[in-house]
């Protein structure tokens, strides 16, 4: 894996300095780029909010937006107060997905860490939602199947189950941006002029669809702890 | 806010995870029973019946996303 990294300006600036950096700083150095270029201009937009908006407040209003329809769509009506925590990480995500193509910078996503860290945020809060939409007590009845003669099947079937989101979660996401860098930094080895841009295009296109995919899950997974029983949803 | 039809954009979402959720099930099964044998001294009964729960919960999970998208269509 250490062959493939895609060198960044802060291993130039490591190796002028003869300094080495040890593994996965450049990484959450690189998630604090991220965090920075979204912090800076959702702050710049929200100070002075306009009735007829300017550029920046169109497409963070665009974006808001689309993201509370697919959540009052998938969640159901109540689906719009989980908009914080989706928002946040469909931008962070996708900032983090789109930094990796720009010369210099890597995703912090091409990092297992990173995207284990986002999918236990989402593991842990869709279960906190069920605990608190339903109580400990009938949240956990879920767990049991239909059934009570069921039941010693069907816990560790179901536990197994929930422990596979996570995994395939993180390990979807890593494994898409990990190897798009890959692909990218093997091309410019071969061929450094114009053959690599198609796949670039072709990245952009695989940081969108990751970046959807990922935050679809979580809304599809909030929307099941927010499941009555079985199968029926509470309103929708 | 009008509540628009995703369609066929939802299921892409849950279709792209199928399959390495359904590895990751098995993997998660395989790995807890090897644990609980080597701790139970139990070798190899755990390792079997716990591969056994965590394909069933990956059939289970590829049967809940297939009988979802057909109750959407008898809508």
């Amino acid at each position: 894996m250490e062959g493939l990294e895609v060198p960044s300006w802060i291993d130039l600036v490591a190796h002028a300095l003869g300094v080495r950096i040890p593994p996965h700083v450049d990484h959450v150095l690189m998630a604090w780029v991220v965090m920075i270029l979204l912090v800076v201009p959702c702050f710049i937009a929200t100070r002075r909010l306009q009735r007829v908006p300017g550029p920046l407040q169109n497409i963070l209003e665009f974006l808001v937006e689309t993201l509370q329809g697919f959540l009052e769509t998938i969640v159901g009506p109540r689906g719009g107060q989980y908009l914080p925590l989706i928002g946040s990480l469909t931008l962070f995500i996708l900032g983090s997905n789109l930094l990796g193509l720009v010369p210099g910078f890597k995703s912090p996503t091409s990092n297992l860490n990173t995207t284990v860290a986002c999918a236990l945020v989402v593991f842990f809060s869709t279960h906190i939602i069920g605990i608190r939409r339903h109580g400990l007590f009938r949240y956990l009845r879920k767990f049991t199947g239909p059934t009570w003669w069921l039941a010693p099947i069907m816990i560790p079937i179901e536990l197994i189950g929930h422990l596979a989101r996570p995994i395939s979660l993180s390990v979807r996401l890593f494994g898409n941006i990990f190897g798009e860098d890959a692909v990218l930094l093997i091309l410019l080895y071969l061929v450094p002029l114009l053959i690599p841009l198609p796949v670039m295009l072709l990245a952009i296109f695989t940081s969108v669809v990751q970046t959807f995919v990922f935050v679809m899950l979580s809304m599809v997974y909030i929307a099941g702890a927010e499941e009555a029983e079985h199968g029926e949803l509470v309103a929708a | 806010m009008q509540r628009r039809d995703l369609g066929p954009w939802r299921r892409i979402g849950a279709l792209a995870n199928l399959g390495v959720t359904m590895v990751a099930a098995t993997a998660i099964g395989l790995a807890f029973g090897y644990q609980l044998d080597k701790w139970l001294n139990t070798s190899p009964w755990l390792m079997i019946l716990f591969l056994l729960f965590g394909i069933a919960a990956g059939f289970i999970n590829v049967f809940r996303e297939a009988s979802r998208g057909k109750e959407k269509e008898g809508d």
